[in-house]
């Protein structure tokens, strides 16, 4: 029954990992979790490595040559 | 201006209402095709292939949807487009119950609280951007426009037109499938 019971919880966390980590769901989930110390571990990584992807993108201006080839292909 | 009547002056061929449309949404346009492609040419490609289409097809534009949602769906149609074209053969979790239950006999090293683990670390930038590149293309996009670009559930799903829960699903699967690579590689450097 315990084998069921932590194969239950680790779909259901699972289920919750396209949410937005900060929406209620998702708190709640990471509340649960605490309880499972494979599933804390796994909901952690996760959640750093979305995380670590984010900080990692950095926005980058756009090149003053590719604007201008731009409007001028447009012809503006 | 009011968008909505920038796009309809450009719609009767105010090239000033075009040109104040291109500048809003050329930088935009860019980054996501960057963040999609990982390549500057390529993402430059995209930005005119884009611009052009809106051009073209502005006239069918019925505002239905928003014109942000319109023209998102074009620049990424055009990135998925020239991603499939590169042929490359990405990974997949193959089954998700098996996946699942691998979770569950799994011992899994907590790397979160390392603080040598982040993105001033050249040698990680270069993992997470080898591991996000490993994406396929039903995955990176999802990706891309829910946690980097940061657009809602239904955002992604009206630009990549597909249902929420698919967008959830595929969403999940790219978190899981980062998570592995980057993992296996943090794991490492956390035991040693």
């Amino acid at each position: 029954m315990k084998h069921d019971h932590s194969k239950e919880r680790i779909k259901k966390m699972c289920d919750m990992l396209g949410e937005d980590f900060d929406s209620p769901k998702c708190q709640a989930m990471a509340e649960q979790v605490k309880a499972c110390p494979t599933c804390k571990v796994y909901y952690d990584t996760v959640k750093k490595t979305v995380l670590l992807c984010k900080q990692n993108d950095c926005e980058e201006e756009l090149p003053a040559e590719v604007n201008s080839r731009l409007m001028k292909l447009l012809d503006l | 201006m009011d968008e909505t009547i920038l796009v309809e002056k450009a719609k009767d061929g105010d090239k000033a209402a075009l040109a104040q449309l291109v500048q809003t949404y050329s930088g935009k346009i860019y980054n996501l095709a960057l963040r999609i492609l990982r390549n500057k040419e390529d993402a430059e490609d995209i930005l005119q292939e884009t611009f052009l289409t809106v051009v073209e097809k502005l006239h069918t534009f019925d505002g239905r949807s928003g014109f942000f949602t319109w023209i998102y769906r074009i620049a990424t149609n055009a990135s998925l487009m020239k991603l499939r074209k590169k042929k490359l053969v990405f990974k997949d979790i193959a089954n998700e119950d098996d996946y699942n239950d691998s979770i569950e006999s799994r011992v899994f090293v907590d790397w979160t609280q390392d603080p040598s683990i982040n993105v001033y670390d050249e040698e990680i930038k270069k993992k997470i951007d080898e591991a996000v590149n490993k994406l396929s293309d039903i995955y990176r996009s999802v990706f891309v426009l829910r946690d980097i670009e940061g657009l809602s559930i239904k955002e992604t799903s009206a630009i990549l037109n597909i249902s929420e829960e698919n967008v959830k699903i595929r969403l999940r699967r790219a978190r899981q499938f980062l998570r592995d690579i980057l993992s296996e590689y943090f794991e490492e450097r956390v035991v040693n």
